[in-house]
């Protein structure tokens, strides 16, 4: 369980002797609760108060991280049910699953496919994360040989799906040196796969029907010394996935049940049609997956999932940003007015929603104010006239307008005599303080 | 080993708003719908089952839009042209319930006026026998001329009136008193704001069971995890035992996904972005269902390959517990 | 049904069972005040039940012992037999209501010995004159004079040096000097010499010294006899920088301007003119000249005090937020541009970060927060809205931008609490008609913090506003209106008011008011956040500010500003920091453990938590979105 700040308070020394580097105890205190400091910064502490504070930082959700030549895939060390309430820190990880039956021709264009697919989603680029390979003929040369086929086209890690030790064996040669997930340990192959899993230092998935199985095969399977585990409940519509999901991240969470606390591995690719596909893997991204297997590779339902992966796992902590641009509103022409904001992104959207609802078209210029709210970075500095100034001219919005005029919130009124000097053949007009009030302003004074 | 199942009991209930009168209850509806009345969070059908499932709302407008996706002009066809054969339309792909949204302006830009929206309102009523939602453009003056008037002429019918917004809420609401219907309570995506309003709007008279709350979302790429969260947040707060939050919520999706430009957009736009139509039924489609996990009552959507597809997650949803 | 005889005062009348007392007085002819149009809210109609008894409707106003020495109010109790009543006199009534937390009177620290903890002294000295055979110089004979009174070594200025042999001889080498014999910063240097004057001066003259709070809006001085520790004058004005920005933030971002423009120092002009000003009135007073005053111990914000020193303050505003100097070293009056003695020791206490400066140190010491176990809450309500949690163990701090609004500032008719601010009112909730109190006057000029929390209480209860703060404008009453500003309530018509104008309060006020009260609730509620206990966990709750004399507890929590908690959970101070300065000019163990404060608080910045600004939205209602953090008030709000 997480220390409150107060309670790491009482085990530290308490005389803010300022060695960590923070001016008091309770400071300190209320960074390592925020996990925002290593508790070796202290000098101090006593050992049994560092046994304590070590033990209620232990992750309830255990990280599981593959690895393939350089990429990386995490999962875990979550500590959240909702969003909210602090977030959800490793996105799960995207794998698109081809089999051994394919042809190796297919295999290849297949991943390739994938592998180089990438979009960019405001300034980032998006792609998915990996591929898994699963055996279906039982043959351990077929097997090994399509993972060879995968890898001929891409370097990212693998999911290896089988059930027979022997094939798995085989898969897992191909792979030497990298750090993939095995699916999986059930009830009759576990010893065999746990052996396959210490040799290789691979990550071993758990499957069963049920979370009493689950409990039993993971606990097992620990015990055997396989520390890396993942579960599938064996879940594969929305409503099963959703209970089952939700049962084992409280009990991870809320109970520190250990037999559970591991990621979770979806397969909406077992889906009949791609559109249901499309909705479990939705589901498994918001609802505490932390490996999402899919089958049907097509960019304009990757583009989508892994625009709502991105979403779901926005620290809410953390202002997010808007990209800072020109954005058009209600379809601007060179006669609309041009108004500016910051890339806070609540202010973005009240502002930008508050003009859209008003059917009037207009430019809205967002300003790089690292993300603060107009007042809060104006009185930081990040929202005066020379960055507005900057962003007028870095967005080229002179050539979009007939007109030169721009209209600056209502808070930074005071800004409009140093904006003059700024953008000199620029008329500065001052909107009103609420965005709310925009539209109002825009039928009257515009 | 035996594994206890972690169930959540909470001491708050939503409320539930039923929508549409019948003919025994005074207005014209072959059905009612009802929404709300859950005591847990959403789909957790192993600690009990919710008495009434997520519906889903088309949303039409009394004159073919001229903003609107062509993907979805072209669905909906000459249907779009006549608000009587949309509903119809609507109704027979799926809908639980329809919206109306009306438009600022008539078709030569004149202000849309009382008796046009009267009529539009009555014209759908006439056409589908589906409880309705009643939109207003959307502007303070307008939402409060055009409301009471369609509120007057449709007594008894139990619309939902919306959109009540904290700037203008006071003539909505008194509509809805004054005419037994409900109203649709919008804030922009903030638990507190949503429940203030909630708050005077009850204190105006109106009681709970008669409030929808629409926490507003952003599409899918546009700000969906605020009303994601803010509905997280909404419906949990009401599980404890918050009164004022213990109202169904009525979301957007089908408006916030359409106007993106993933959706609207087909050409010039990049290669990664994929086919445009599915594309665009995706971005619809993954918003609502993320929305409807995290506890919407009503989505309200547009296009009716999005409304199949809901119907059918929502039936997953919703079935009972293999494991309880 | 039957009738019973109530006896007011000597008048018997008959009233049928069920009839309110204040019906009864009626009947007698003696009409009983109700403010809040009987609604049992502002105690006002209370009387005495002298025989007999009443059912009493409603005990809100009264407590245990009143009930029990026979009060009731009139409006809210029910006649079920014969009774007699006394009816009170109206100020005797406002005198027993117990919810206008009035601040202490200052009181001189128990055991004040200046010989002790006092670093200013004034020593009468008489010189051995020289002669032929003692040709010591001057500074000699005046240090050895003084090793006689004590005081081992001592330095003096080149300007005082000049001076010295003339003072020396016109007194005949009778004089009488002041030290400082205690620096804080340098403990052991030699006293230093701030004033010498020929001849002796009588013993029980007062040594004057002041103690000044600058506030980003108000400027609080206190004249002090340093001998005594007695306040002789208290005195406070507008800071005068307001004419340049209601803020810090727009006061710094206007120093950096002006500088730029090679205009220094005009922000430091406006607050010394200020001081300067109110020490002229302080000093009038007491028939004493400005530059009688000896030692000057100064409290303010960080910002005030870097403005004051006219030390750059830009840093304290952008991220990561630091000041220049947190602890000034010792000044004296003429280097800080004081009009006391030039060579009177200038104190400026330390603070501890941007926006928690030497005003939240002081404040905590004068609170005696930090000597409590009990884990206490002190909010200062003033511009910056700082707050601090804590107790002996452990001290979190935070600010919030609350805005000038409670002090009277940035409100249409808002004023000070001084002659002519309406302090208090209450509404009639059938007729809307307010009824107010005046600070020393009949005629109101505006409206004070004091009664700006008041007034906006009851317009929520009785309905004027709803609790978003809008104004009802369908109410049957000429009070509420669409004026200039917008939707406004008039609390004064211009008949009334001693400028002929109407005095109301619009719609733009009560936002502000609104957005004020929920950044100070918001700033606690993050601390307890923080800290992980329930704000509930507070056992007591310490109010400064400058409110004049007291504040109304009671609406206060209607409105949502304080917590709600049991009334004697409250203690109001008053202006903490003025006193805090005021306990450090005294007593140097005092000015010590300041320092010890300053050093072992914890400062939470609120710009790098959004927890706050949820906690903020949340509070932007009244009194609060979330009901039932307010139990005591939702019965009066619940329609």
């Amino acid at each position: 369980m997480a220390l409150s700040g107060i309670q790491i308070y009482k085990l530290l020394p308490q005389t803010n002797c300022k060695d960590c580097g923070f001016p008091t105890c309770l400071a300190f205190a209320m960074k390592l609760a925020a996990k925002q400091v290593e508790l070796s910064a202290c000098p101090h502490v006593k050992d049994e108060a560092k046994a304590q504070l070590a033990e209620a930082s232990e992750p309830p959700v255990r990280l599981i991280t593959l690895t393939a030549n350089g990429h990386e895939v995490k999962a875990g060390n979550e500590v959240v049910l909702f969003r909210h309430e602090k977030t959800f820190y490793n996105k799960p990880g995207f794998f698109l699953r081809v089999r051994d039956d394919q042809t190796a021709d297919d295999i290849k264009a297949a991943v390739s496919a994938a592998d180089s697919y990438m979009v960019n989603y405001v300034g980032r680029e998006l792609m998915i994360d990996g591929f898994a390979v699963e055996a279906v003929k039982g043959d351990p040369a077929a097997f090994s040989a399509a993972i060879e086929a995968v890898r001929q086209v891409s370097h990212r890690p693998l999911i290896l799906i089988s059930r027979d030790p022997n094939v798995m064996a085989a898969g897992l040669r191909n792979v030497d040196g990298e750090h993939p997930l095995m699916y999986g340990a059930d009830a009759s192959n576990w010893q065999a796969m746990g052996d396959l899993a210490k040799q290789h230092g691979a990550a071993l998935t758990v499957i069963a029907e049920s979370l009493d199985g689950l409990a039993d095969l993971a606990t097992k399977l620990k015990e055997y010394g396989v520390p890396d585990l993942v579960l599938d409940p064996a879940a594969r519509k929305l409503g099963t996935s959703l209970a089952l999901n939700t049962q084992i991240r409280r009990l991870a969470l809320r109970k520190n049940f250990r037999p559970l606390g591991y990621p979770v591995i979806a397969f909406p690719c077992d889906a009949e049609e791609a559109y249901e596909e499309s909705m479990l893997a939705a589901h498994a991204i918001a609802k505490y997956a932390g490996f999402v297997v899919l089958d049907r590779f097509a960019p304009e339902t990757a583009y989508p999932l892994l625009v709502l992966r991105e979403n779901i796992y926005t620290d809410p902590q953390k202002p997010i940003q808007v990209q800072p641009g020109i954005y058009e509103i209600n379809n601007p022409t060179p006669d609309s007015p041009v108004l500016v904001t910051t890339n806070f992104s609540i202010t973005y959207f009240s502002v930008a929603n508050e003009v859209e609802s008003s059917g009037l078209p207009a430019w809205l210029l967002v300003a790089d104010a690292e993300g603060m709210s107009v007042l809060t970075a104006w009185a930081a500095g990040k929202f005066d006239a020379e960055r507005i100034a900057k962003s007028v001219k870095a967005f080229n919005v002179a050539d979009k307008v007939n007109k030169k005029r721009i209209v600056i919130p209502g808070h930074v009124a005071v800004l409009s005599g140093e904006m003059e000097e700024e953008l000199p053949d620029w008329e500065i007009r001052v909107g009103p303080r609420e965005a709310v009030d925009l539209p109002a302003f825009m039928k009257q004074s515009l | 080993m035996p594994v206890e199942i972690p169930k959540d009991s909470w001491e708050g209930t939503v409320r539930t708003v039923t929508l549409g009168a019948t003919s025994a209850e005074g207005g014209t509806r072959s059905r009612t719908i009802t929404v709300g009345g859950q005591k847990t969070l959403p789909f957790m059908n192993f600690e009990q089952t919710a008495p009434n499932r997520p519906v889903v709302a088309v949303e039409i407008k009394e004159r073919r839009p001229t903003d609107w996706s062509p993907l979805l002009l072209d669905v909906w066809g000459d249907a779009a042209n006549d608000p009587a054969a949309w509903a119809k339309q609507a109704e027979a792909v799926g809908a639980d319930l329809l919206v109306l949204a009306l438009t600022l302006t008539d078709a030569d830009g004149a202000p849309t006026t009382p008796q046009a929206a009267v009529a539009a309102t009555k014209a759908v009523l006439g056409a589908s026998a589906l409880p309705l939602i009643v939109f207003g453009p959307g502007q303070a003056e307008a939402d409060n001329e055009l409301l009471l008037a369609v509120a007057e002429a449709t007594k008894g019918e139990r619309l939902a009136l919306g959109i009540c917004e904290d700037k203008n809420y006071r003539t909505i609401v008194a509509a809805a008193l004054a005419n037994d219907h409900c109203v649709t309570a919008r804030t922009p995506m903030d638990v507190n704001l949503a429940k203030q309003l909630n708050i005077l709007i009850h204190d105006m008279g109106l009681p709970l069971d008669r409030i929808l709350m629409d926490p507003t979302t952003g599409a899918l790429g546009y700000g969906i995890e605020y009303g994601y969260s803010v509905m997280e947040r909404l419906r949990l707060a009401a599980l404890q035992g918050d009164a004022m939050t213990q109202l169904p919520m009525l979301v957007t999706p089908g408006f916030e996904a359409w106007k993106t430009k993933e959706s609207k957009v087909g050409q010039d736009v990049p290669e990664a972005w994929g086919d445009w139509a599915e594309r665009a039924i995706n971005w619809e489609t993954l918003t609502a269902v993320a929305l409807v996990e995290s506890g919407a009552d009503i989505v309200v959507l547009r296009h009716p390959e999005s409304v199949r597809r809901i119907h059918k997650a929502i039936d997953e949803l919703t079935i009972s517990p293999e494991m309880a | 049904m039957a009738d019973h005889t109530v006896t007011v005062g000597t008048q018997p009348v008959q009233v049928p069972t069920g009839s309110l007392l204040v019906e009864a007085a009626h009947r007698a002819g003696v009409d009983i005040q109700q403010p809040c149009g009987g609604q049992g809210r502002c105690g006002r109609c209370a009387v005495l039940v002298t025989e007999g008894t009443v059912r009493r409707r409603s005990t809100l106003r009264l407590s245990a012992d009143d009930i029990a020495a026979g009060y009731a109010l009139a409006c809210q109790s029910v006649v079920e037999g014969d009774v007699s009543i006394t009816v009170l006199p109206q100020e005797k009534i406002e005198r027993r209501l117990k919810t206008d937390l009035t601040a202490a009177e200052v009181k001189v620290p128990a055991g004040y010995d200046p010989q002790a903890v006092q670093t200013v002294r004034r020593v009468a000295l008489t010189l051995a004159p020289p002669n032929m055979d003692d040709q010591r110089d001057d500074w000699s004979r005046l240090l050895t004079a003084l090793r006689a009174e004590g005081i081992e070594a001592a330095r003096a200025s080149l300007a005082q040096l000049r001076q010295l042999g003339r003072t020396l001889r016109e007194g005949d080498w009778q004089v009488t000097a002041v030290l400082d014999t205690e620096a804080w910063d340098c403990p052991d240097c030699p006293a230093r010499l701030i004033d010498l004057k020929p001849d002796h001066v009588a013993a029980d003259a007062p040594l004057w010294g002041v103690a000044v709070d600058i506030g980003t809006t108000t400027v609080t001085l206190w004249l002090v006899n340093l001998l005594t520790g007695e306040v002789r004058a208290q005195v406070a004005e507008y800071n005068r920088q307001i004419e340049r920005g209601e803020d810090v933030i727009s006061r710094i971002i206007y120093a950096t301007k002006n500088s730029r423009n090679g205009d220094h120092g005009q922000l430091r002009d406006l607050v010394l003119e200020t001081i300067n000003g109110l020490l002229e009135t302080a000093c009038k007073r007491v028939l004493a000249q400005p530059t009688d005053v000896m030692k000057a111990t100064i409290s303010g914000n960080s910002t005030m005090m870097h403005l004051l020193l006219d030390i750059p303050a830009e840093s304290i505003r952008l991220s990561p937020f630091v000041t220049a100097v947190n602890d000034v070293p010792t000044l004296t009056g003429r280097e800080v541009g004081l009009n006391i003695h030039p060579d009177a020791t200038v104190d400026c206490l330390p603070g501890v970060a941007s926006y928690v400066g030497a005003d939240i140190t002081a404040g905590v010491l004068s609170s005696g927060l930090e000597d409590v176990e009990a884990v206490t809450l002190f909010i200062d309500i003033g511009t910056n809205g700082e707050t601090v949690l804590g107790n002996n163990e452990w001290l979190i701090t935070c600010a919030c931008s609350a805005g000038p609004a409670f002090e009277g500032s940035g409100v249409i008719n808002g004023m000070r609490a001084t002659s002519g601010a309406i302090e208090e009112v209450w509404i009639n909730s059938d007729t809307y008609e307010p009824t107010y109190r005046v600070i020393f006057s009949d005629k109101p000029v505006g409206i004070c913090g004091s009664g700006l929390i008041a007034l906006m209480a009851e317009m929520l209860l009785t309905g004027v506003i709803d609790k978003g703060g809008n104004i009802n404008l369908t109410l049957p009453t000429p009070r509420v209106r669409t004026g200039e500003h917008g939707p406004e309530y008039v609390v004064a018509w211009g008949s009334e008011t001693a400028h002929g104008r109407d005095i109301a309060i619009t719609r733009v006020d009560i936002d502000n008011l609104i957005r004020a009260k929920a950044a100070i609730y918001a700033g606690f509620t993050v601390l307890a956040e923080r800290m992980g206990i329930p704000l509930e966990t507070a056992e007591q709750v310490l109010v400064g500010g400058s409110f004049g004399k007291y504040i109304n507890v009671e609406k206060a929590v209607e409105i949502g500003l304080l917590p709600d908690m049991p009334w004697e959970h409250f203690h109001f101070l008053g202006n903490t920091s003025v006193r805090g300065a005021y306990l450090g000019l005294l007593d140097k163990q005092a000015r010590a453990q300041i320092r010890a404060i300053a050093s072992r608080m914890t400062y939470i910045e609120l710009s790098a938590d959004n927890t706050f600004y949820e906690a903020f939205t949340s509070a932007l209602f009244l009194p609060h979105t979330d009901l039932s953090r307010f139990p005591s008030v939702q019965p009066a709000v619940t329609t």
